[in-house]
């Protein structure tokens, strides 16, 4: 048996033509190694300058939020950010922003220059790549979002008084991070599944940036036009369901959240806000799935 | 001719076998029809016109798409059910473009090389060789971008090979490029298949040009098998000398007919069928016994269009391109 086959790898030296008999890494290796690379261009590493900019405006800005407070209480100040919501307004700006920017870097790139061809032809199935980038994208989207978090929660604790003190920072920062994962969890799958629409870059950018900005306006006019934040009419309540931003702030409150939110409280809406976030996870990861199998059948 | 591949299940003998194989689109659409055919080792051509179901054939054996009836096996392995096992033992090279214009060839095929399965540092090193071996030294550092298109098929052969495959799925691999650059890469697939051991399957409508490299050749038209042999079989029908005189055409073609060669016209050249060397005397004489200015008398091969033109119901089939236009 290993005569022959160092004969072979021999012969096939000779003309410069290397056998590889090493190990092969499996589906679910392969698909792990996807997940890297995607995640890794997400953040623009292997990847020119220019990509790397978005990235790293992003993050300074989310931040820089959580420096400020470290500097103001270590003056004496308290805590001045909730962790269940941080920064609202900004986080939506950075969010929106980041996935406008960075889903389209992960699948309009591939859809454009027609290297799914090469994927679909190794032995990844069909969905083990939408799958990888979604992973990829939702682990990227919770460095940028719990990140600051962890500042803001070390920075705090810097000048905690007593033990009790820093106790009470930790209860308070798990739920903040619980709400990160659900941001992370869901507006991967929406940049994602908008991002596929089109293989052109500039225009992947455009539907996602417009459909979370637009229906964040809309949502926030409706509640303004229902009486606004403190309004309990029917109408305010629901008008957080139009923006997944807002969707994500009633679920908050509707789990227990305890910062007072930009938004109408849900009320007892709330489960209703659940179920739609539900389903509207449900139907970005299967509008993904079913545009990869249309993608590879063509 | 190369040796069958190393394996220790033993290689079987025929690399590609597929019986009864019907693929039926929505729409009613038939791009095979029960096709039954097995591809020895070595160097295939898969010649058809545009349409034929070449590109069919090749999804359905990279396991991409269910046959609607009948078989596959690629490496002994079922492509229905095994396709998983299948990819990672074929290198697939598509018809189009499909290469990122803002990654070096180096980062590319390296990634390819982890897809395919290799750990990291293999992937490196036999992305670096992969992309020696098709002729790209110092470019490879450059952006794809910025290459011909002789080299982005070199980089698209280079991924193909980068996995170390046992098969290797070429389709239309000459296309776009020049005269010399066709040539080029004709040389490149031929000396894969014979010193680096790996059976080749070359899909392509030039019948001409494949069949200066192949061993053996499979013709498909309409989803069917025409034929299926060896290259020196093939080659003896696809074989016409083109004859031209400057003047007494008509004479001349009456003359042959006489002489018993089926004669055909195109333009102002009589295609004459080479039966072996008397046909170059037959028309020898029969040109001296007219006394013609002859200008011309050269074998030319058929493009697999004309070989079969009478055969041939010129069929759209809409979803041939579809494995990359997305």
């Amino acid at each position: 048996m290993s005569e022959p086959q160092t004969q072979a790898v021999g012969v096939i030296h000779d003309l410069g033509y290397r056998r590889y008999d090493g190990p092969r890494l499996g589906r679910a290796q392969i698909t792990r190694a996807l997940i890297w690379h995607s995640f890794r261009s997400s953040f623009g590493i292997g990847r020119g300058v220019k990509a790397k900019i978005i990235p790293i405006l992003a993050c300074i800005a989310m931040l820089l939020p959580a420096f400020v407070n470290a500097f103001a209480v270590s003056r004496g100040n308290s805590r001045l950010f909730g962790y269940d919501v941080y920064t609202p307004q900004l986080r939506v700006i950075v969010v929106t922003i980041f996935i406008a920017a960075q889903a389209p870097e992960l699948v309009s790139r591939d859809l454009r220059s027609h290297v799914l061809p090469l994927y679909f032809s190794r032995p990844i199935r069909r969905g083990d790549y939408p799958l990888a980038k979604y992973i990829a994208l939702t682990a990227a989207l919770l460095l940028l979002i719990e990140i600051p978090l962890l500042v803001l929660y070390v920075g705090t604790i810097a000048s905690a008084k007593n033990d009790h003190a820093v106790w009470n920072e930790t209860k308070a920062l798990i739920p903040g991070l619980g709400v990160g994962l659900m941001w992370a969890v869901l507006m991967a799958a929406v940049g994602l599944v908008l991002a596929s629409l089109t293989g052109r870059r500039a225009y992947a950018t455009g539907i996602v940036a417009i459909s979370c900005f637009l229906t964040w306006t809309v949502s926030e006019v409706l509640i303004q036009a229902e009486g606004g934040i403190t309004s309990t009419s029917t109408g305010a309540r629901i008008a957080g369901l139009f923006s997944p931003f807002n969707l994500l702030d009633g679920i908050r409150i509707w789990l227990g959240g305890t910062s007072p939110g930009e938004d109408a409280n849900p009320g007892h809406f709330g489960p209703l806000y659940g179920v739609v976030g539900v389903l509207l996870l449900a139907a970005c990861l299967g509008g993904l799935a079913a545009r990869y199998r249309k993608v590879s059948r063509a | 001719m190369p040796s069958t591949t190393p394996s220790p299940d033993g290689p079987p003998e025929a690399v590609i076998e597929t019986r009864a194989l019907t693929k039926v689109y929505p729409g009613n659409v038939t791009a095979l029809d029960g096709l039954t055919v097995s591809f020895a080792s070595g160097v295939t051509g898969l010649v058809g016109a545009n349409g034929a179901g070449k590109s069919t054939l090749i999804k359905i054996l990279l396991g991409l798409l269910p046959p609607t009836k009948g078989q596959a096996k690629v490496l002994g392995h079922d492509c229905e059910t095994s396709g998983e096992t299948i990819r990672t033992l074929l290198g697939y090279m598509p018809e189009h473009d499909c290469l990122p214009p803002d990654v070096t060839a180096t980062e590319f095929v390296t990634h390819l090389g982890r897809m395919s399965g290799l750990p990291p540092t293999v992937a490196k090193e036999r992305a670096a060789e992969s992309l020696r071996h098709v002729g790209l030294h110092e470019e490879r550092y450059r952006l794809i971008g910025t290459y011909s298109t002789g080299m982005k098929q070199r980089v698209k052969l280079a991924q193909a090979l980068v996995g170390d495959p046992r098969l290797l799925l070429l389709d239309e691999p000459t296309n776009g490029l020049d005269p010399a650059g066709r040539t080029a890469m004709l040389e490149l697939i031929e000396r894969i298949g014979a010193e680096f051991g790996i059976s080749i399957v070359v899909a392509s409508h030039l019948l001409g040009e494949i069949e200066r490299i192949c061993d053996h050749l499979v013709a498909i038209e309409a989803g069917r098998l025409l034929r299926a042999d060896t290259i020196t079989s093939f080659t003896q029908v696809s074989q016409v000398l083109a004859v031209e005189v400057e003047e007494g055409l008509a004479q001349l073609e009456a003359e042959l007919n006489a002489r018993g060669l089926g004669v055909t016209v195109a333009h102002r050249t009589l295609l004459v069928p080479l039966a072996g060397d008397d046909t170059y005397d037959v028309v020898r004489d029969a040109v001296a016994d007219l006394a013609l200015p002859l200008c011309r008398l050269e074998q030319r091969r058929h493009q697999v269009e004309e070989l079969f033109r009478d055969e041939q119901d010129e069929q759209d089939e809409p979803s041939e391109e579809g494995m990359t236009r997305v």
